[in-house]
C-alpha cells in the first residue's frame, strides 16, 4: 500500500501531486517533463519535497508537516534508473550484490547467486555492463534493485533506451519479472501502451499535477476530462451542445444531428440543457451501414447519418477513413467530422476505395460524454 | 659528485603528492559535489598558484611560515622550524602543485554520472563509501593524471622553494636548484647528469603512470 502526496517548487515548475496505489503496478503516465521522474526521486529520498507525506506500507518515509525525512539509505526501495546506472567498473555480480554490502557473507553470496539464477544471469556473472545487450543490462539493474527484497520496486522508462523490435520482447520479459516477483512497482513511462501493458492502475500526470487516476479498465472508457481523452490520445473527441440529460441518457445536438448518448451508470453526469459539452466515439465503433442488406427494423441503427468518405490512412492493418457528413459547414474536425477505422478486409469487401458515399450509425453505448473540468 | 640533490628532491616531491593527495581530493570533491556560497571564491582561489609567479607566491608563504610570520610562531612554539628546512621544500611543493591535481580530480568527478551515487544511495550505501566505491574508482583516471603531473611539478619546483626554503647544500638544494647552481660554477658535467636524471626520471614516471591509467571497465 503507497500514497504519496507532494509538492515540490523548482525554477519555472512545480510539482503538486497526490495518488494512491495498491499491491500491483501502478504506471505514472504522460508526457515528459510532467513530473513523473522527480516523483520517483521524491519517492526514493533523492529529492526531498517541500510539503506532504509519502508512506509506504504503513512505513512513513517523508512527512513535511512532522519533519520526517528518511535519507534514500534506509528507505528500501528498488530503483531501476532510466538507463539503467549500472556501475561501469563493476561485473553483472558485483552489481547485483552492491546493496548486499551489509549483510553476513554468507547471505550476501547466498542472494547474489539466487538472483543471478532467478533471472537467467549466471552465465554472465563475470561480465561488465558494457558488454551486456540492452535486455540483459535491465535484467542487472533489476536484479540489482531486487537482491535486496525492497518494499517497493521503482522502474523509470525501463524501456526507453531499447530498439523497438526489442521492445515488446523486452517488455514482455519485464511484466513477467515484475509478476513473477510480485513486487509492488511503480511505473514511469510516456508510452500508453507500456501503461496499458504493465500496469493494473495508472496515474496520469499533466504539467506537474495528476489528472486522473483510475483501474486501466476504467481509464479509456470513461476519462475525467477532455483533458485526459486528449492525453490519452482518443480520436473523435467532439462538441456537442446538451438538449436533454436524465440518469440514463443524455440527448446533444451535433453538427445539426441529434444524438443519443447512455448516460454513465456509474457517473451520473447531469449537464444543464444548451451547455456546450464533448464528448467522444472511439473510430472502430463508428458502424458503416450495409447498402446491400436492409435492416430488419427502423430503429436498428441508432444515430443514424449520412455523408461521404473523403480521405483515409493507411494503418497497416486497418485503414482510418476520414467522413464528412452532408450539408454542414464548416466540418467538425480538420476537413472532416469522424475517424472511422475499418479492417482492410472490411475495406475491400465494401470496396470503399470506388464507393464513398455511405451512412453510419452510432450505438448510444459507445458515444461517451466527457464531464467538463 | 654529489647525488644528495636527486634523492632530496624525491623525498620532497612524494611527501609533498601524499600531502597534496591529501588536502586535494576532498577539496576537489566538494567543488565537483556540493554547491554552497563561496564556492566560485574557493574554485577561483585554488588556481591562484598556478597563475601568480612562484616568487610571489614564495614571498607570502614566507611571510606566513618566517619566524616572524603567524604560523611560523605558532610553530616556533612547539619547537618546530619550518622556514629553510626540507620541510618548507615539502610546503612550497605542495603549494605549486596542488591546482594541478584539484583541477584535474574535480574534471573527474564531475565526468561520473549522477545517476551511479543516487543508485549507490538508494542501495544503502554511506556517502563515504559511496565515494570509495563508486566515484574514485571511475575518476580513477583522471586522478592519476592529475597525481602525476601534481608530482612532476613538485619534482621541478624552483621559485617558491628558493623563497622560501632557499639553497642551503646538503639541506634544502633541490635537484632544480642544484642545477642552477652547478651553471652558475661552471660544473657543466655535473649540471648535465643532474638534468639527464631529471629527464629520465620524470619521463619512465609519466609513462609508468599512463599505462596504469589505461585501465578500462
Amino acid at each position: 500500500m503507497l500514497s504519496f502526496s507532494a509538492r515540490k517548487i523548482l525554477p519555472g515548475f512545480t510539482l503538486d501531486v497526490a495518488w494512491e496505489a495498491g499491491d500491483g503496478v501502478v504506471a505514472l503516465f504522460g508526457a515528459s517533463g510532467a513530473g513523473k521522474t522527480l516523483t520517483l526521486q521524491c519517492l526514493a529520498g533523492l529529492v526531498r519535497p517541500d510539503a506532504g507525506r509519502i508512506e509506504v506500507n504503513g512505513r512513513v518515509l517523508f512527512d513535511g508537516a512532522d519533519g520526517v525525512h528518511l535519507p534514500p539509505q534506509q528507505r528500501r526501495l528498488g530503483y531501476v534508473f532510466q538507463g539503467y546506472a549500472l556501475f561501469p567498473h563493476l561485473s553483472v555480480e558485483d552489481n547485483v550484490g552492491f546493496g548486499l554490502r551489509d549483510r553476513p557473507r554468507e547471505e550476501r553470496r547466498r542472494r547474489t547467486t539466487e538472483t543471478l539464477e532467478r533471472l537467467g544471469l549466471t552465465a554472465l556473472a563475470a561480465r561488465r555492463p558494457r558488454e551486456l545487450s540492452g535486455g540483459q543490462q535491465q535484467r542487472v539493474a533489476l536484479g540489482r534493485a531486487l537482491a535486496v527484497d525492497p518494499e517497493l520496486l521503482l522502474l523509470d522508462e525501463p524501456l526507453s533506451a531499447l530498439d523497438p523490435p526489442l521492445r515488446r520482447q523486452i517488455r514482455d520479459e519485464l511484466g513477467a519479472i515484475v509478476r513473477e516477483w510480485g513486487k509492488a512497482t511503480v511505473l514511469v513511462t510516456h508510452d500508453l501502451a507500456e501503461a496499458f501493458h504493465l500496469a493494473d492502475r495508472i496515474v496520469i500526470y499533466d504539467q506537474g499535477r495528476v489528472v486522473q487516476a483510475a483501474p486501466k479498465s476504467e481509464l479509456l472508457t470513461r476519462p475525467a476530462s477532455e483533458q485526459v481523452a486528449r492525453l490519452l490520445g482518443v480520436r473523435n473527441i467532439l462538441r456537442g451542445t446538451v438538449i436533454k440529460a436524465t440518469p440514463e441518457i443524455i440527448e446533444l445536438r451535433w453538427q445539426g444531428h441529434v444524438l443519443e448518448a447512455i448516460n454513465s451508470p456509474a457517473r451520473r453526469y447531469l449537464p444543464a440543457a444548451d451547455t456546450s459539452v464533448a464528448f467522444f466515439i472511439r473510430p472502430e465503433y463508428v458502424r458503416l451501414i450495409r447498402k446491400d442488406r436492409p435492416s430488419p427494423d427502423p430503429g436498428h441503427h441508432m444515430n443514424r447519418m449520412e455523408g461521404r468518405v473523403v480521405g483515409e490512412v493507411d494503418q497497416g492493418t486497418n485503414w482510418m477513413l476520414r467522413f464528412k457528413l452532408d450539408g454542414v459547414e464548416p466540418p467538425g474536425q480538420d476537413g472532416y467530422d469522424l475517424e472511422i477505422e475499418v479492417p482492410k478486409l472490411v475495406y475491400e469487401m465494401l470496396e470503399i476505395a470506388r464507393d464513398r458515399r455511405w451512412a453510419i450509425s452510432m450505438h448510444r453505448g459507445s458515444i461517451q460524454v466527457l464531464p467538463t473540468s | 659528485m654529489d647525488l644528495y640533490p636527486v634523492w632530496l628532491s624525491f623525498q620532497v616531491a612524494t611527501t609533498a603528492t601524499g600531502l597534496t593527495l591529501l588536502a586535494g581530493l576532498p577539496l576537489a570533491w566538494v567543488l565537483a559535489r556540493r554547491r554552497f556560497a563561496g564556492h566560485d571564491l574557493l574554485e577561483s582561489a585554488v588556481m591562484l598558484p598556478l597563475v601568480l609567479p612562484p616568487t610571489v607566491l614564495g614571498y607570502y608563504l614566507l611571510l606566513l611560515i618566517g619566524s616572524r610570520g603567524p604560523v611560523g610562531r605558532a610553530l616556533g612554539a612547539l619547537g618546530i622550524e619550518l622556514a629553510f628546512t626540507w620541510r618548507a621544500a615539502v610546503l612550497a611543493a605542495c603549494v605549486g602543485s596542488i591546482a594541478l591535481l584539484v583541477k584535474a580530480a574535480q574534471a573527474g568527478f564531475e565526468s561520473v554520472d549522477q545517476r551511479l551515487e543516487q543508485a549507490a544511495r538508494t542501495l544503502g550505501r554511506s556517502e563515504w563509501n559511496i565515494f570509495w566505491s563508486v566515484t574514485l574508482p571511475l575518476a580513477w583516471r583522471a586522478v592519476v593524471a592529475g597525481t602525476t603531473l601534481a608530482f612532476a611539478r613538485a619534482l621541478g619546483d624552483f621559485g617558491i622553494t628558493l623563497m622560501v626554503a632557499g639553497s642551503i647544500p646538503g639541506m634544502t638544494q633541490t635537484m632544480p636548484l642544484a642545477i642552477y647552481d652547478r651553471v652558475q660554477a661552471n660544473q657543466m658535467h655535473d649540471a648535465n647528469v643532474l638534468a639527464l636524471i631529471a629527464v629520465v626520471s620524470v619521463t619512465a614516471l609519466l609513462m609508468g603512470l599512463g599505462r596504469l591509467a589505461r585501465v578500462r571497465f
